[in-house]
């Protein structure tokens, strides 16, 4: 702000000299030009009257000749003040207004209010790099959640875009190269509420760029990179990204979890989706054999987690040698002979992984009147074409954003349940179904909120209270209901971690103990109610032991009279 | 030699010599304080004070503050005196005393303006 004002100072500096001179130069000449007054005998202005005189004049407001009418020198004085202080008026107010339209001045304007307003954020917040579809995606996940977030973007129009956007809290948002250390740190990478940073931007270098600058100046800040080529991820990797998303890999991911554990995939959509939205209804991809159209990227990390599976696949691809395809059939897909070629009448699933939209439709709509038993997986590359996607409906539509966008919600809401889902994965499908029946039962169909709780001084200071005290207290504690002990808030308690120990699904008898973490999930009530049990001594001991104990002295006096009587 | 010095240096001395002119002589006596002479006070301290801004450094700021100050201090002498001699009366002495007091406060100003013009030249030299 400093900075701005002084170059507004800079820059008028000619204007007002002019200015200033043109005035002493014409409030002189009327003092010394002679006049007469109202009986005709000789009269001088004084010095305050031609400065009155000289002020309405170069303002253009004209208020005529005043006190007496003027004499023909004074007329001619005043004809040559009008010309030189209205000239002189014009250049000053000229000088104002290209200041204010100077695009420079524009800009700095606007990065100073946008570095003010992430300068006065007192509540957590995350940077997101890039405010595609992804990044507004996560953005209005984030403030669903009710957790800030600070945008840059090197669009203008998204920019834009966003200040139509309606967010319950204000998101600050700039248009700037986020690939600058300058614009890092004006968003707040050195705040210290800052809790991380999200490079999403479509350029795999910009993010890469935006890692080492993050990395660099505070290497303890999470960062989230999205990186669609092998080469960047490796590169991000060796400098220690804290997460980097392939949204292609991902998606081959869940594709084979689908495959062969529905369960783990249920669960670990439905903790990293927008709380209050109810679940979609999972697929249930068949065995057997499998077209693969287009070896890209998508198709290379479908094909790698479909044959994991041991599933069999062939492959179409339109130019092998470009995408270093072995063993494939040539051809587009969307011709019903490549198709047959591939067998598609005794395959199972189709996969329409092209990288353009038209053509994936095309494939599959090709492949269905051939074989309309097939289960249909399509990649969507553009977000405009989402009707069309809806109109076609696919078994599974996949789309990078939201894929992008849910990864990035799990690491952010918080390293636990990123923690939760890695664990979770390697767990069996039993296990994971289980999991979701308690979860149902006690949370309901709705996306639940998860959150984490810590027992320490700061977070918890009435249960390390009781605990210092040597009372033992149980997880069970956290999920009394602080307004009836009889029941119970509906939540689950998903991980507990203690030093390097962390249990899954732990026991409602666990014993808790100082520094504790504790993963939660369940409605929104109970995420707003638990924080009492933790903090308040008074509701902690009304739960535990059912009774209010009396807060002072005399009354504590008066309850041990009537217990010792009572004995 | 800079040329901007040379008008900066000039502005700031000719500010305190004028004032100093106009405060100089018998206090309640109109006759040792002329009005040109205070005109010609406010006018080269306004422009002393526009050529002062911008400067970002420490001193540029004291510069500009007490630029400020002798400009308010001579205003306010010029808006006492062009209130009290519209009465149409003959100016009481103890306003001549304070509009010269006013300007004496100005000229206290303006001497620690040449001070800091002197110190940065010292300090500087080339």
């Amino acid at each position: 702000m400093n900075s701005i004002l002084f170059l507004i100072l800079r820059r008028m500096r000619t204007p007002l000299i002019t200015l200033i001179v043109s005035y002493a130069i014409s409030i002189l000449g009327f003092t010394l030009v002679p006049g007469l007054d109202g009986q005709g005998k000789p009269w001088h202005m004084s010095l305050f009257e031609a400065f009155y005189v000289v002020s309405y004049t170069a303002t253009t407001i004209g208020f005529g000749e005043i006190p007496y009418s003027f004499s023909t020198a004074q007329r001619l004085w005043m004809t040559f003040s009008i010309y030189l202080t209205v000239i002189a008026w014009f250049y000053a107010i000229g000088k104002i207004i290209t200041l204010i339209q100077d695009p420079g001045l524009r800009q700095m304007i606007t990065m100073s209010r946008f570095a003010r307003s992430v300068r006065l954020l007192r509540e957590p917040f995350y940077i997101v790099c890039g405010y595609g579809e992804t990044g507004s995606l996560l953005v209005g996940a984030l403030d669903h959640k009710n957790i800030h977030a600070v945008i840059i973007d090197a669009k203008q129009d998204r920019i834009n875009e966003l200040e139509l956007q309606d967010y319950q809290s204000p998101v600050p948002g700039l248009c700037a190269d986020a690939r600058l250390p300058e614009i890092l740190l004006m968003a707040g990478i050195q705040h210290p509420m800052c809790g991380g940073i999200a490079a999403l931007t479509d350029d795999d270098q910009a993010n890469l760029a935006i890692a080492v600058v993050v990395k660099l100046i505070r290497p303890k800040l999470p960062v989230l990179c999205r990186a669609e080529n092998q080469d960047t991820a490796a590169n991000m990797a060796s400098f220690g990204t804290d997460h980097i998303i392939n949204p292609y890999e991902l998606f081959g991911e869940h594709l084979a979890m689908e495959i062969h554990a529905l369960g783990n995939y249920l669960l670990h959509e439905w903790l990293t989706g927008v709380p209050g939205t109810s679940l979609p209804s999972p697929a249930c991809p068949p065995t057997g054999k499998w077209v693969v159209c287009g070896y890209g990227r998508f198709g290379k990390a479908v094909i790698k987690n479909l044959e994991r599976e041991n599933i069999q696949t062939t492959i179409i691809e339109a130019d092998p040698d470009l995408t270093g395809c072995t063993h494939c059939i040539v051809g587009s897909g969307a011709q019903a002979e490549t198709l047959l070629q591939a067998g598609i009448e005794d395959a199972v699933g189709i996969v329409a992984g092209t990288d353009n939209d038209v053509n994936n439709l095309s494939i599959a709509m090709t492949a269905l009147e051939i074989n309309p038993d097939l289960f249909v997986v399509i990649r969507k590359n553009k977000h405009f074409n989402e009707p069309l996607f809806r109109k076609f409906n696919a078994d599974i539509s996949m789309h990078p954003s939201d894929i992008i966008a849910h990864e990035c919600l799990a690491h952010l809401i918080s390293p636990l349940l990123a923690q939760f889902l890695a664990m979770a994965r390697s767990e069996s499908n039993a296990w994971a179904n289980q999991t979701i029946g308690s979860l149902v039962e006690t949370v309901g169909e709705q996306v639940p909120e998860t959150w984490e709780a810590r027992i320490t001084g700061e977070h918890a200071p009435a249960i390390v209270n009781l605990l210092g005290h040597g009372k033992s207290v149980s997880l069970a504690t956290l999920t009394y209901d602080p307004a009836n002990r009889s029941q119970n808030l509906p939540l689950v308690p998903l991980l507990l971690v203690r030093d390097k120990q962390s249990i899954l699904v732990p026991e409602l008898c666990t014993p808790l103990g100082i520094g504790d973490r504790i993963l939660f999930c369940g409605k929104h009530a109970a995420k707003s109610a638990q924080p009492l049990l933790l903090i308040n001594r008074k509701v902690l001991n009304y739960v535990l032991a059912g009774t209010d104990e009396p807060e002072g002295a005399f009354w504590r006096w008066v309850t041990s009279l009537r217990s010792t009587s009572k004995l | 030699m800079n040329l901007e010095k040379v008008v900066f240096g000039f502005f700031i001395v000719l500010a305190m010599t004028l004032n100093f002119g106009f405060f100089i002589g018998d206090m309640a006596d109109p006759e040792f304080h002329h009005p040109y002479e205070l005109f010609a006070a406010i006018i080269v301290n306004l422009i002393a004070t526009v050529l002062k801004f911008g400067d970002r450094t420490q001193i540029g700021a004291i510069h500009l503050s007490t630029s400020l100050v002798a400009d308010l201090q001579l205003i306010t002498a010029a808006i006492v005196w062009a209130a009290v001699s519209g009465m149409g009366t003959d100016m009481p002495a103890g306003t001549m005393v304070s509009i010269v007091s006013l300007s004496g406060g100005a000229f206290l100003a303006n001497v620690t303006s040449v001070v800091l013009l002197i110190v940065e030249t010292i300090m500087v030299r080339r």
